[in-house]
């Protein structure tokens, strides 16, 4: 259940309260806002067609689906304009006509492109100015689920998106009254699944903006790697991520016999042993691997990227793979120079960013800089993940809007796991996100996720031609899928990229690039920084 | 009946061990693990790497090249089988049958002769080196678990294999 798949507007309460400037500022008789949408209702029988519709939105939510369906797709729009007797004509109609079998699905996506019209002065202009014509397919699994439930779950979301849009405006009063309005709301609404769940996080995260401007939303790297871990069994992003990217690198290192990878972000270094564990079993013999990781250095001095190196090196030896390893500690991936990774001159390199690029975007500089010396390096492939969605516009309200879709979509799909204590840390890894994305601003907010089409603008750009994802990526990411219980995962492939998404909304994107011919331009300089590296 | 038969005979099986072995060789994993609960000397031999091997890649087409010391140095066959390859077909059939939605002595024969290809074969190694890495790692997994067979509490450090054993429909 996300929180606009039932995008019925609600009753009349919230109509008079937060609404009652814009009906006192419409001087005329007919309501602006909907006769913009081409409905004429008065003013002052707003609140009429308000109690109306709430009674029809209760009709449609405790009837069988067909009815709705029947309502959705068969009705005669007598005079739409009048919309208050034309909402009592349907109310009257449908209590005398029955039977009309009609699969579900489609009666919920007509149900939402229906209701989308009817969406009116309850929540400020921009909402309606939006247009949001295409709310996803999430299959109402609980139709007859409490009304009241719901309810609040729906105004729970348009009060965020008001208090979103004042802490836009930099009204932080109202903003502040929103917000305890939200909290007492909140115990009304489980809040342990749902809309409950997601809106938590979201207050948390706005009333830190307003409050707390200056708290660092992030963990230390040892609770990182830990939420990371937790994150990686609860959901198949991560394992997907992985495998995909597992796959190109087998493919274009095809041949080849000194290898050498390098690792954006390397954590547990859970990737690679499934890529060691594939080079020793390859005919022809396993060849010599390089495996170069870059991450935080350790706060308590110890070396903790030697430490997986040495775990990965013993795996290796097991299974009789020449291996090496580096450790390149180093807090932004645009302090690392070239230089450290210390490329022999016989290595075939990969590159493997897995969520990485994003967190470079709060300066364009920084972004360039890194491409540039990737491109430096010759690599014969690039793999690049990252979340699929739009996190990194310049205004306030966009971001928010969109991250409020996008986790909790992600949320959903978290609900189909069931083991613990992997779920409840897993929604501390996503909960860091939406804390950055909400409540940071400037070179703190590093979750600057940014859709599949414009990385692949980025990429082309910097000198990247794409290499297509070929069919055993493919075919293994469904393969994969198909060991979660969960059914609501979904790989799909566009123009080379793979994604996996939850029910039909691509969640994160795998792409593989490789470095164009042409002489690399002059790299960017960037400022000395201060560099720890180990080897 | 089969008793009378015996003693007339004076045949016991546990005195050949190699036709024991040569039988257990044909089994398949469920039918294995059950042997193994016998007897001691049942148990000794049902644990032979070699048996499990066969169950593990009998259905292989085509058989896989090589992989005998990779599968050993990662923790060997049994707990290949255990950890990674039953919970897969598990799943795997079960999606299958849930799809054709056939009678129960058809799902039993797909389960049973179900012909492997190399793509799960690939993903089933991948995952055992996972479970293999988080050992190291972590010092256990959860697969742990399923390869004692028992119902111990499991360690408090985690597995990617987590996902297999849990299975829950939405």
């Amino acid at each position: 259940m996300g929180p606009y798949d039932a995008s019925i507007p609600t009753g009349s309460g919230s109509c008079s309260s937060s609404s009652s400037s814009s009906c006192a500022r419409k001087a005329s008789d007919v309501d602006g806002l909907l006769a913009g949408a081409g409905y004429k209702v008065k003013s002052s029988d707003l609140l009429q067609v308000a109690k109306r519709l709430e009674r029809l939105e209760t009709f449609m939510v405790n009837t069988p689906s067909e009815i709705s369906q029947q309502l959705a797709s068969d009705t005669v729009h007598y005079n739409p304009t009048d919309l208050a007797s034309w909402v009592d004509s349907l109310l009257s109609e449908f209590n005398h006509n029955y039977n009309q079998p009609h699969s579900f699905s489609s009666s919920v996506s007509d149900l939402s492109d229906f209701t989308a019209d009817l969406h009116f002065s309850s929540v400020p202009d921009y909402w309606i100015e939006k247009n949001y014509t295409s709310p996803p397919h999430h299959p109402l699994t609980a139709v007859a689920a409490a009304a009241t439930e719901e309810d609040s779950g729906i105004r729970l979301v348009h009060l965020l998106m008001t208090c979103a849009e004042s802490v836009q405006r930099g009204d932080v009063s109202l903003a502040g009254s929103l917000i305890d309005y939200m909290q007492t709301l909140l115990s009304q609404v489980n809040r342990s699944s749902g809309i409950g769940k997601v809106a938590g996080y979201f207050i948390d995260a706005l009333s830190r903006r307003l409050f707390y401007p200056q708290a660092v939303c992030a963990g230390s790297a040892f609770e990182n790697e830990i939420w990371y871990h937790h994150f990686y069994e609860a959901c198949p992003y991560l394992k997907f991520a992985h495998f995909t990217a597992n796959q190109a690198i087998l493919e274009a290192f095809d041949g080849h016999d000194c290898l050498h990878v390098i690792d954006f972000n390397l954590m547990y270094g859970l990737q690679w042993p499934a890529l060691i564990q594939a080079l020793a079993l390859r005919p022809g013999g396993p060849p010599f691997l390089r495996i170069t990781g870059i991450g935080p250095a350790s706060p308590d001095g110890h070396d903790s990227l030697r430490g997986i190196g040495l775990k990965l090196a013993e795996l290796a030896r097991s299974v009789n793979v020449r291996f090496a390893f580096r450790g390149v500690a180093a807090s932004r991936l645009d302090h690392v120079k070239p230089w450290m990774l210390k490329v022999g001159p016989a290595e075939v390199v990969a590159v493997n960013s897995i969520m990485q690029l994003h967190r470079l975007l709060s300066s364009e500089e920084s972004l360039d800089t890194v491409l540039a010396w990737i491109r430096s390096l010759k690599p014969r492939i690039v793999t690049v993940v990252e979340q699929e969605a739009n996190h990194n516009e310049p205004e306030f309200l966009d971001r928010f809007t969109e991250s409020l879709y996008y986790y909790s979509t992600m949320f959903d799909s978290l609900e189909a796991c069931t083991i613990q204590p992997e779920k409840t840390v897993a929604e501390m890894y996503i909960q860091r996100e939406i804390c950055n994305i909400v409540s940071c601003e400037g070179l703190a907010r590093v979750e600057r996720h940014e859709p599949l089409a414009k990385w692949k603008a980025r990429l082309g750009a910097a000198g990247f031609w794409p290499l297509h994802l070929g069919s055993n990526a493919f075919k293994q990411a469904n393969m994969l899928l198909t060991l979660f219980s969960a059914e609501g995962y979904c790989v799909e492939e566009k123009e080379g990229c793979l994604t996996i998404g939850w029910h039909s909304r691509p969640l994160i994107a795998a792409s593989a690039w490789q470095a164009a011919p042409d002489p690399p331009p002059d790299p960017v300089p960037t400022p000395a920084p201060h560099v720890v590296v180990s080897s | 009946m089969e008793e009378e038969r015996e003693k007339k005979v004076k045949f016991s099986i546990n005195d050949h061990q190699d036709i024991l072995v040569e039988i257990l060789k044909r089994v398949d994993g469920r039918s294995l693990g059950v042997a193994a609960c016998v007897c001691r000397q049942w148990r000794s031999l049902s644990r032979h790497d070699s048996l499990w091997e066969n169950i593990c890649f009998r259905h292989v087409s085509p058989p896989p090249y090589d992989v005998r010391h990779v599968v050993v140095a990662l923790g060997g066959y049994r707990r290949l089988y255990m950890v990674c390859l039953r919970p897969l077909l598990t799943r795997l059939s079960c999606r299958l049958s849930r799809l054709d939605s056939v009678a129960d002595q058809e799902e039993e024969r797909v389960r049973s002769n179900r012909v492997w290809t190399r793509d799960e074969v690939q993903l089933s190694l991948s995952l055992f080196s996972i479970d293999y890495y988080e050992r190291l790692v972590l010092g256990a997994s959860v697969g742990d678990e399923a390869f004692t067979s028992t119902s111990s509490s499991s360690t408090s450090s985690s597995s990617s294999l987590m996902f297999l054993y849990k299975a829950v429909n939405v």
